[in-house]
């Protein structure tokens, strides 16, 4: 017996032995791996700051912007830069762009620093070995990279089940219908006609739904035509104070003439969306603008800044509501697919970016604006359609 | 009389980014430009007299910097040669420039046969704006801002390299091989 204890405990004590050495070979493997990504990243975007740095010398040393500017825009094409800026000597930003990001002003110094997300690389611009300024490059991070790939993918996963999903829910449908023509008159009064009744409703509800993810991924086509956005809310009252129920006041501005062009269903899908998440938005009751009017913009609001925006006339449809309002962290993630502050079950996180989703493949853009406590103002702008009035 | 002309001038002076009203501001931009140039230029071997010979900007005819540009160039180097700015009243060739500005007004005449003299020899002849003929690198004025034309060819003929990243900046370029 002794002689067999002693046999076993070398055994167990070596097996624990190479587990634990594995796993922490593991542990030091992910933790190895993890750092090289990073250590990657961060060489990659060093890499295309310094090709920036050494091609806008000359544009550096005679400050010009345009010049400058150009260089910054060809360095747009790469999507896991998240922004990419040139400093002259005396720190001033000459040129740059940016990505849902804000850069500092100034930069003087040579640096390599990491955010919530991002990373930040500066690397000189020298001419003949003297510093005549700088180039700043943001880069995204591997976890902020993964989530924007999953993203992606969540998004073609969801569009593609979506539409498989629509053809199963029409042979659902197709056969309660010959359910129903085969049973006849059978049914009427009876509880089967009601089951019937709600499975059939039910199937529609799902149809919407999945109709709308496939809005949201792009996989059905719009039909734009001319809209004027005063008249499709003025059509929209009932359905909207219908919907918001009776202890949120109803007030309506319809301002705007000029027209848009959009998908008139999608459209009213968004002011719906818009007036139900206002009202979410004020369990005790409040007051609900919904506003049209005609907008010229010189330059993007302060909420779009750093976006590509494209100054003009807009049709702008805003709604406000008296409600809790938003932290800056959640009105920035608001359009984010599945992001919801909605308990589960009552939203799917889907109404803001399907909403956001629609506007900006109509050519328009989408303004949040909050304050905790206060309410919460979403405009939409749409492109003025300049053949209409 | 005087005191409103004098008045007018300060007023026009003060017109934000109008080069026309204040050639003062024009030609501050163009005496900063001049030495900017020459990093991105590499002159052939034998352009210097010697290792540590001064790099010489040539100043022909009148001077509509004010002294700018001497403060421009003041303590810079080009490579090892200490950069220096000399005002010629006429062509010297004993001047022996790297650089040599030819400014509006100059004769006509004078402009041609400079540019005629230094064909061909590693000398980057710089024109005014306003000229009606062109030296290598040649100002032009456009919506208000200085900007620079570069005739490539003529560089390339005088065995002097531009940078493309100079070249990248230029309003216009005459490339090599161009007829």
């Amino acid at each position: 017996m002794d002689g067999s204890k002693r046999n076993w405990s070398p055994m167990v004590v070596g097996a624990l032995t190479a587990a634990a050495v594995l796993l922490a070979a593991g542990v030091l493997m992910a933790v190895y791996q993890e750092q090289l990504y990073s250590a990657q990243q961060a060489k990659s975007v060093r890499e295309q700051a310094q090709i920036l740095a050494a091609s806008v010398t000359a544009a550096v040393v005679f400050a010009d912007q345009k010049a400058a500017q150009e260089y910054v825009d060809a360095t747009r094409v790469n999507p896991e830069l998240q922004a990419a800026a040139v400093y002259g000597g005396d720190g001033h930003m000459i040129a740059g762009f940016t990505r849902d990001t804000r850069l500092p002003a100034i930069v003087k110094e040579v640096s390599a620093s990491t955010g919530a997300g991002y990373i930040d690389i500066a690397v000189p611009v020298s001419q003949d070995g003297a510093q005549v300024g700088i180039v700043l490059m943001r880069g995204l991070t591997e976890e902020a990279l993964r989530q924007s790939h999953k993203m992606e993918a969540v998004g073609q996963l969801s569009g593609g089940i979506a539409h498989d999903f629509n053809n199963l829910i029409m042979i659902v449908k197709g056969n309660l219908r010959l359910l129903r023509r085969k049973l006849g008159a059978q049914t009427e009064g009876t509880p089967v006609g009601t089951y019937i009744e709600s499975a059939d409703e039910a199937l529609d509800r799902a149809a919407h739904l999945t109709q709308r993810i496939l809005a949201f991924s792009r996989r059905q086509p719009l039909t734009p035509q001319r809209v004027n956005l005063s008249t499709l809310a003025q059509g929209l009252t009932e359905l909207v104070r219908h919907s918001v129920g009776e202890k949120v006041e109803m007030i309506m501005r319809l301002n705007g003439t000029w027209s848009t062009l959009c998908d008139v269903n999608q459209m009213e899908n968004v002011i719906l969306n818009l007036a139900i998440n206002a009202r979410d938005a004020m369990p005790e009751g409040g007051r609900l603008v919904l506003e049209t009017r005609d907008v010229t913009l010189d330059a993007p609001p302060a909420e779009l800044e750093g976006e590509n925006f494209t100054p003009g006339d807009y049709a702008a449809l805003a709604v406000t509501d008296t409600g809790v309002g938003m932290p800056d962290e959640v009105r920035r993630r608001a359009v984010d697919p599945f992001f919801t502050t909605k308990p589960q079950g009552k939203g799917t996180g889907l109404g803001l970016s399907m909403t956001f989703g629609f506007v900006r493949q109509s050519g328009g853009y989408l303004v949040i604006e909050s304050k905790v406590g206060r309410g919460t103002t979403i405009t939409i702008l749409m492109p003025r359609d300049r053949e209409g009035p | 009389m005087k005191r409103r002309g004098l008045l007018l001038a300060l007023l026009l002076g003060l017109l934000p980014g109008s080069l026309k009203a204040a050639p003062s501001l024009e030609y501050a931009v163009k005496a900063a430009y001049l030495p900017k140039f020459i990093p991105f230029i590499t002159w052939p071997d034998g352009a210097f007299a010697g290792a540590d010979a001064p790099f010489t900007i040539c100043l022909l005819g009148q001077d509509r910097f004010g002294g700018k540009l001497d403060q421009a160039a003041a303590g810079l180097h080009a490579g090892d040669h200490a950069v220096q700015v000399r005002h010629l009243a006429g062509p010297d060739p004993a001047a022996n420039c790297q650089l040599i500005f030819l400014p509006a007004g100059s004769d006509p005449a004078l402009v041609r046969g400079t540019l005629d003299a230094m064909r061909g020899r590693p000398v980057v002849t710089v024109t005014d704006s306003g000229l009606s003929v062109h030296g290598m690198i040649s100002f032009v004025i456009e919506s208000n801002h200085v900007r620079f034309d570069i005739d490539d060819a003529m560089a390339g003929e005088a065995g002097l390299a531009i940078s493309s990243k100079l070249l990248g900046l230029a309003h216009a370029v005459k490339m090599r091989g161009q007829p």
